[in-house]
């Protein structure tokens, strides 16, 4: 078992990919649906702020966390040696883009008019962030860390109509709106989701360079665990699609309300693909 | 499904075969069997890293942190005076930063008998 500094680690990243991916994405929504998430458009900007400031914390929370690991003990946490020392390594480097993009995220999001612009960048700096440290740019290939920021574009843009999506659903009065979004979002995943899969389906074979190791070593197993979840997610998501849109769209309210749960259930498996992929990106090391 | 994500998180967790620790030897072996206690130990890492802590571990003595002294900088070699405990086994246990910011830890014993 990791220890408990590790443990911490991973709790904290899984907070920073929740946090991230999740502020970027509703700022995506936001610029990709105005008008269908404009009953919604407050609380979206709020929610956006909220997450992104969560991203701070977290960010800031996991590089002191990673003083710890120094140490051994808590007092690495604010021990000014191992955190200068971590601040001349990549890991302070991804932490001001980290701080940054959510910062951008956060103003963008009090500015008018160019304000979404902002956050759009502000997003997509705090994601390239995840391209700059790791087990992908250990693979030294530019192309390889577009295809991880590709993959994270999709993946904010799929976990961010999830919040919007629910809450629309439980109006009866947007039931519409709901529809024609939920109608929208299909068209787009449609053609991101493959894309999405399969950047990841490529880093992953980057990564292990032989199908064996996803049997046979850690990193594998839990990467496996983790494209079976996504296997789940994409019944979830097809059932929605296929089966509660439609129905919404021929004015079925009910099917709204099974929307919504199954959002629901989509959102808490979400949560544990993350906490996968930060055991994947924390604490396991690469079969080679 | 609160424990339905529980359990996925703890297998998740509990696959974890980690961590980064690419020495390549050390002085003593690990596991060797020595007569003398070693005035020194010294680690040789495969790539370059910042020792930040070693503490060594003697049978009925409580943990004692090792002197880094003045090797405080990026390096594959590393060697740091011991203070013999006498006979028994002793377990020295690492962490450290590598370049690319990747915190690393490990351990190795020694007999002396």
């Amino acid at each position: 078992m990791p220890d408990i500094w590790e443990i911490a680690a991973i709790f904290a990243k899984l907070t920073l990919y929740f946090s991230v991916v999740g502020s970027t994405g509703l700022v995506i929504i936001l610029a990709a649906f105005p008008n269908l998430v404009l009953p919604l458009c407050r609380r979206i900007k709020a929610k956006a702020v909220v997450l992104a400031g969560l991203a701070i914390f977290a960010a800031v929370f996991g590089f002191m966390l990673r003083g710890a690991a120094l140490t051994g003990g808590a007092d690495g946490m604010t021990d000014p040696e191992m955190l200068g020392l971590l601040w001349q390594t990549p890991v302070g480097d991804v932490l001001v883009y980290r701080v940054a993009g959510a910062a951008l995220i956060i103003s963008g999001m009090y500015i008018p008019r160019v304000g979404p612009r902002i956050a759009l960048a502000g997003g997509t700096i705090a994601l390239w962030s995840f391209a700059k440290i790791g087990h992908v740019p250990d693979l030294q290939q530019t192309g390889v860390r577009l295809l991880l920021l590709l993959h994270l574009m999709g993946i904010a843009f799929w976990i961010g109509i999830l919040g919007p999506l629910r809450s629309l659903s439980r109006l009866p009065e947007h039931l519409d709106n709901a529809a024609l979004l939920g109608h929208r979002f299909g068209q787009a995943a449609a053609v991101i989701v493959p894309v999405l899969i399969l950047a990841g389906l490529l880093m992953a074979w980057l990564l292990l360079g032989d199908l064996r190791a996803l049997l046979s070593t850690g990193y594998g197993q839990t990467l496996l665990i983790k494209l079976v979840l996504v296997g789940a997610i994409l019944i979830l998501a097809a059932a929605n699609k296929l089966r509660f849109v439609p129905a919404m769209q021929a004015g079925d309210s009910k099917a709204a309300r099974h929307l919504a749960r199954s959002i629901e259930i989509e959102t808490a498996v979400i949560l544990v693909v993350l906490a996968a992929t930060a055991t994947l990106t924390s604490v396991l090391t690469l079969p080679n | 499904m609160n424990k339905l994500t529980t359990f996925a998180l703890m297998t998740v967790l509990a696959t974890s075969a980690f961590a980064h620790s690419p020495v390549d030897h050390t002085t003593p072996e690990n596991g060797a069997t020595i007569t003398e206690v070693p005035p020194e130990i010294s680690f040789n890492f495969a790539n370059d890293i910042r020792l930040t802590r070693v503490d060594m571990l003697h049978q009925d003595h409580p943990s004692v942190r090792l002197d880094l002294g003045d090797q405080t900088s990026f390096d594959r070699v590393f060697t740091l005076p011991l203070e013999g405990m006498g006979k028994g086994t002793y377990r020295i246990e690492w962490r450290g930063l590598g370049s690319d910011g990747h915190a690393m830890q490990g351990e190795f014993s020694f007999t002396v008998e």
